[in-house]
C-alpha cells in the first residue's frame, strides 16, 4: 500500500532564487526502508522537513504531498503529531525533559492521552528498546547513543506509522551508530515501521534498505533498489562526490566495471572479488616506512585520572611520534583517547610521567608558550572553537589574541582562507555552516598560531565522505609543509588512507604502533571494510584504492599470461 | 533509609507542614523538645554516617550561640541571677533563649529533612497540577542547566588549548570567561531551536495536554495522611484551648498535666517521632527478612 506520494514538489526558501528541493516525484510504500543520500546540501534535510507538516520551513512551496491518500495539508493535527515521527540530528538538543520517564511521556502528554494510558505505553516502549534500566535516569547521564536512542523511543512511544530520520547517527560513535541502525532495521522487521533515512554514512544502511534515493543538487537523480542504483552509478557519472559514501564494495564494483551483480555487504564483496580474482602467488610487502629523525612528541610512561578516587584512564602510556608525520589513534569508546590528547596538549595534567614536545618538557613551558607557533587542539566539536558571530571576526579575533598588528591581519585571513578554500565563508555565522565547512573554519582558525603540531579530536564525526576526501586533502598538505598530526578517531576507514602510522589505545596504553596496511592486515576485526573483503587475496590491501589497484595488477598479469 | 520519601508527595508536604508550623510559633518547651528530638532522629537516619560529626559541630554551637544572646539582650523577668554593666540576666531569659535555641535548631532540622525527601520532582509534581506551563518549563531548566554548564566547560577549554585561557591576569581571565559567555548565548539559541523542533515534531502546542507523573496513591499513603491528620487535629485541639500554653515572662508558668494536655503532648510527640519510627521500622523489618533468607 501507498502511504507517501509526493508529487512534484519545488521549495524555495526565501530570498533565494535557486529552489532548494526541486520537482520531486516520490513513492513510498508501507513497510519501506528507505534511504536518502547526498552530499551536504543537497536538499535532503529541506524535503524531510516538508514530509512533515509542524516543521515545515517557510518559503514558497509547490506541488503535493499525499500521506496516506490524503492531502498535507487536510491531515488532522494529532494524527499528523503522532503518525509521523521525526528524529534530528543532535541527540542533546532534542531532549526536552531533565527525566528519562518524563522524556517518554511528552509526545503522550501533548495528545491529551490519560496517565494509565501513558504508563502503559511508556512501560512497554521502554522495554522494547531495552532501556527499563535508565527510566528513572536523568537526561543528562546518558551517553550519546543513550540519548539518540531515547529520541527514538520517545517518537515511536507516539505508535507513528512513518519515521523519517535526518542523520540520526552522524554524531554518535560507530558503534553507538551501527546499534540504532540495527534497532531501526528490528523496528521496521518487527513493526512494518515504513522508514525513511537520511545518512551519509552508507555501509551499514545502504544494504538493508528496500530502496534508495540518489539526490543532487535539489534533484532526485536516481531512486531504486539499492543493488541496482550500486550498479547503475558508474554510468550516471564516476567521479561524483557522493559516490565515497557508498559501502566499499559498491564502490569497488563501480571502479572495476566487470559485469556482474553488484556486491552491498562485506560478505557479498568478498564473494565477488574471490570469484573474479585469484590470490596472488607472492604476498607483496609494503613499503618500508620512513620516519624523520627529529621526535615532535613523546610521551613517556603517563599516568592520569581525573580525581584522586577515580581509576586511572592512562596507565603508562607511552608512544613516540616523529616530526612530520601523521599519527593516528585508534580505539575503541571511552577508552581514554581523548584523554590522551588533552594530556599532550596541556589542558590536562598527568600525575607521574614525562611528556616531551620538541625536545622540551611540557612543564618546562610557561603561560602561553606552547600554544603560540608550536601545538594546537581541534576539540571533537569545531563548533566550541568558535565565539564571534562570522568566520572573519573569529579569524580575526584569533590574531588579536596573538597580537598581531591590525594592518597584516586583513592580508593573513586571506592567505589562510584561500589556502583552506573558506573565501565564501568568511562572512556567514559559524553555526549556520556544515559540519564539513565548520571544520575547515576551525582548522583556519587554530592555524592562526602558526603551530608545527597539529592534535585532531575525531576530526570526521559528523563529516560526509566528500568533506572527508577534502579533510584527507587538507591533512596531508598540511603534512608536506612539515607539520606533525596527531589523531585520535574512531574511523578507521579515515585513519588507513590518511594516516603514516596508526596504533591501537586499549586499557590505557599505546599498543602496536605501525603503518596502517601492517597495522590493520593483522587485526582481524578492527580493520577496513576492503581489508576485510580482500585479506584472503591480498593481505595489505587495506582501503578502497588499493584493492582496486591489486584488481587491475592482476588482471593485467592474467591478460599477460595467456 | 527511603522508607519515608517513598510516601506519596501530597502527604509529605501536609507531614512536613503541620511538623513545621506548629514546632514555629508554639511556645511550649514540651512540644519544642519534642519536636528537636524527631527532628535530629530523622536527619540521623536520613544522613550518612561520615556528615553526622560535621552536623554536630556547626548544630551545637549554633544551639549555645542562639541559647546565650538572648539573656544578653532581653533583661525581662522577675528573677534577676546576676548583674552584667549594671543590667539584670535573668532566668526567664535564659529559659526563653534555650527555648528558643530549641526551636530554631529543631526547625533547622526538619528543613534539612524536607530538602532531602521533598526533592524537586515531588515539588513539581504537586504544584504543576495548579500551574501545568510551570512544571514543564522547570523540568526543561533542569534539562538545560547541566548541559549550558557542560558545554561551557567544553568551550572554555577549547579556547584554552588556543592559548586564550592561559594567561595569569585576574583581568585577562574576566575577559576570557564575558567571551566565551557571550559565545554561549548564541549557543542556547541555536540549540533551543532545535528543542523547539523536536517539542513541535511531538505535538506540542496541541490543545488538552495531559501531566503525566510516575507518583501513585497507594492505601498505605491514605492511612498515613489520616494519621497525621488525627495528630495534628488533637494538637491543633490542645493550642486552641489553650490546655499547653505556656509563658516565660514575666515568670515562667507551670506545665499543667491534665489528662487532656497529657494527649496532646503524646499526639504531637508520636506526630514528630513518625518518620523515625517507619524508618526504623523498615530498617528491621529488612534485616529480619535477610536473616530469614
Amino acid at each position: 500500500m501507498e502511504i507517501l506520494h509526493i508529487e512534484n514538489l519545488t521549495f524555495t526558501y526565501p530570498k533565494t532564487k535557486k529552489p532548494a528541493v526541486e520537482n520531486i516525484d516520490l513513492k513510498i510504500n508501507s513497510g519501506e526502508f528507505t534511504v536518502i543520500c547526498g552530499q551536504s546540501g543537497c536538499g535532503k534535510t529541506t524535503l524531510l522537513k516538508l514530509l512533515k507538516k509542524e516543521l515545515a520551513p517557510s518559503g514558497e512551496k509547490s506541488g503535493k504531498i499525499f500521506y496516506g491518500g490524503v492531502l498535507q495539508e487536510e491531515i488532522p493535527d494529532k494524527t499528523s503529531a503522532s503518525e509521523i515521527g521525526y528524529v534530528l540530528q543532535n541527540p542533546d538538543s532534542q531532549i526536552v525533559t531533565d527525566k528519562v520517564w518524563h522524556e517518554l511521556a511528552f509526545g503522550l502528554e501533548n495528545l491529551g492521552m490519560p496517565t494509565e494510558v501513558i504508563r502503559r505505553r511508556v512501560g512497554e516502549m521502554a522495554s522494547y528498546f531495552g532501556i527499563q534500566d535508565m527510566f528513572r535516569k536523568k537526561t543528562d547521564e546518558l551517553s550519546g547513543g543513550q540519548k539518540q536512542l531515547l529520541n527514538l523511543a520517545s517518537v515511536m512511544v507516539m505508535q507513528p506509522k512513518i519515521l523519517i530520520l535526518d542523520e540520526p547517527t552522524s554524531r554518535l560513535d560507530p558503534i553507538a551508530a551501527a546499534d540504532f541502525i540495527s534497532t531501526l532495521q528490528k523496528l521496521n522487521r518487527e513493526l512494518g515501521l515504513t522508514v525513511i533515512i537520511a545518512e551519509h554514512r552508507l555501509e551499514e544502511v545502504f544494504p538493508i534498505a528496500d530502496k534508495a534515493v540518489v539526490m543532487d543538487g535539489g534533484r532526485i537523480i536516481a531512486d531504486g533498489a539499492p543493488r541496482e542504483i550500486g550498479g547503475k552509478l558508474s554510468e550516471i557519472n564516476k567521479e561524483h562526490p557522493m559516490f565515497f559514501g557508498l559501502p566499499s564494495a559498491v564502490r569497488i564494483y563501480n571502479a572495476l566495471g566487470i559485469e556482474d551483480n553488484c556486491p552491498l555487504t562485506v560478505r557479498e564483496g568478498r564473494d565477488f572479488l574471490e570469484k573474479h580474482f585469484s590470490p596472488e602467488a607472492e604476498t607483496e610487502m609494503p613499503t618500508e616506512y620512513v620516519h624523520s629523525e627529529t621526535v615532535a612528541v613523546e610521551m613517556k610512561n603517563i599516568w592520569f585520572r581525573y580525581e584522586k578516587d577515580l581509576p586511572d584512564i592512562l596507565r603508562g602510556t607511552s608512544l613516540k611520534v616523529y616530526g612530520g608525520e601523521i599519527y593516528c589513534i585508534l580505539g575503541g569508546n571511552g577508552a581514554g583517547k581523548t584523554t590522551a590528547l588533552n594530556v599532550i596538549s596541556g589542558l590536562d595534567k598527568a600525575y607521574r610521567g614525562k611528556i616531551i614536545i620538541n625536545g622540551k618538557q611540557i612543564k618546562d613551558y610557561k603561560g602561553n608558550s606552547l600554544y603560540r607557533k608550536l601545538l594546537a587542539l581541534l576539540p571533537q566539536e569545531p563548533q566550541t572553537v568558535f565565539i564571534k558571530d562570522s568566520v572573519r571576526e573569529d579569524l580575526s579575533d584569533m590574531l588579536e589574541i596573538l597580537e598581531i598588528p591590525k594592518a597584516e591581519r586583513e592580508k593573513k585571513i586571506a592567505e589562510i582562507s584561500q589556502k583552506l578554500g573558506i573565501t565564501e565563508l568568511l562572512d556567514k555565522h559559524p553555526y549556520d555552516l556544515s559540519g564539513g565547512e565548520q571544520q575547515k573554519c576551525a582548522i583556519a582558525k587554530i592555524l592562526m598560531s602558526e603551530p608545527k603540531i597539529l592534535l585532531l579530536d575525531e576530526p570526521t564525526k559528523g563529516l560526509d565522505a566528500f568533506s572527508k576526501l577534502n579533510l584527507k586533502t587538507l591533512l596531508c598538505g598540511l603534512k608536506q609543509e612539515g607539520l606533525t598530526i596527531i589523531m585520535v578517531t574512531h574511523d578507521v576507514e579515515f585513519a588507513g588512507e590518511t594516516a603514516d602510522r596508526c596504533a591501537l589505545f586499549f586499557d590505557g596504553e599505546i599498543l602496536s604502533a605501525d603503518i596502517p596496511e601492517r597495522f590493520f592486515s593483522e587485526n582481524n576485526f578492527y580493520t577496513t571494510a576492503s581489508n576485510r573483503m580482500a585479506r584472503g587475496l591480498w593481505k595489505y590491501a587495506v582501503t578502497c584504492g588499493q584493492v582496486v589497484e591489486k584488481c587491475k595488477k592482476s588482471k593485467e598479469s592474467k591478460g599477460e599470461a595467456r | 533509609m527511603k522508607a519515608f520519601s517513598d510516601y506519596h508527595p501530597l502527604v509529605l508536604l501536609v507531614y512536613f507542614l503541620s511538623i513545621l508550623i506548629v514546632a514555629m510559633f508554639v511556645n511550649n518547651p514540651v512540644i519544642g523538645i519534642f519536636a528537636l528530638i524527631g527532628g535530629i532522629l530523622f536527619c540521623a537516619m536520613l544522613s550518612k554516617r561520615s556528615e553526622t560529626a560535621g552536623n554536630l559541630g556547626f548544630y551545637i554551637p549554633l544551639f549555645f550561640m542562639v541559647a546565650i544572646t538572648n539573656p544578653l539582650f532581653s533583661h525581662n523577668g522577675v528573677t534577676p541571677l546576676f548583674f552584667l554593666n549594671g543590667n539584670p540576666v535573668t532566668a526567664e531569659a535564659f529559659a526563653y533563649g534555650i527555648a528558643i535555641a530549641v526551636t530554631v535548631t529543631g526547625v533547622m532540622m526538619w528543613c534539612k529533612c524536607y530538602s532531602a525527601v521533598m526533592t524537586s520532582d515531588k515539588f513539581l509534581y504537586l504544584f504543576g497540577k495548579a500551574i501545568p506551563k510551570l512544571s514543564l518549563v522547570l523540568s526543561m531548566a533542569l534539562r538545560f542547566i547541566p548541559m549550558f554548564k557542560r558545554q561551557m566547560h567544553k568551550v572554555s577549554r577549547a579556547q584554552k588549548s588556543m592559548g586564550l585561557y592561559s594567561s595569569k591576569s585576574f583581568i585577562d581571565k574576566i575577559k576570557s570567561t564575558m567571551r566565551v559567555f557571550m559565545a554561549m548565548l548564541s549557543w542556547s539559541l541555536e540549540n533551543s531551536i532545535e528543542t523547539s523542533a523536536s517539542m513541535k515534531a511531538r505535538g506540542y502546542g496541541l490543545k488538552g495536554r495531559t501531566n503525566f507523573s510516575l507518583f501513585r496513591f497507594y492505601p498505605r499513603d491514605g492511612i498515613l495522611l489520616s494519621v497525621c491528620a488525627v495528630l495534628l487535629g488533637v494538637t491543633v485541639a490542645g493550642i486552641i484551648t489553650g490546655d499547653t500554653a505556656f509563658y516565660y515572662y514575666p515568670r515562667i508558668s507551670e506545665l499543667t498535666l491534665t489528662p487532656f494536655s497529657v494527649t496532646v503532648y503524646t499526639a504531637f510527640g508520636i506526630l514528630s517521632f513518625l518518620p523515625f519510627m517507619i524508618e526504623v521500622k523498615e530498617a528491621l523489618k529488612w534485616k529480619y527478612c535477610i536473616s530469614k533468607i
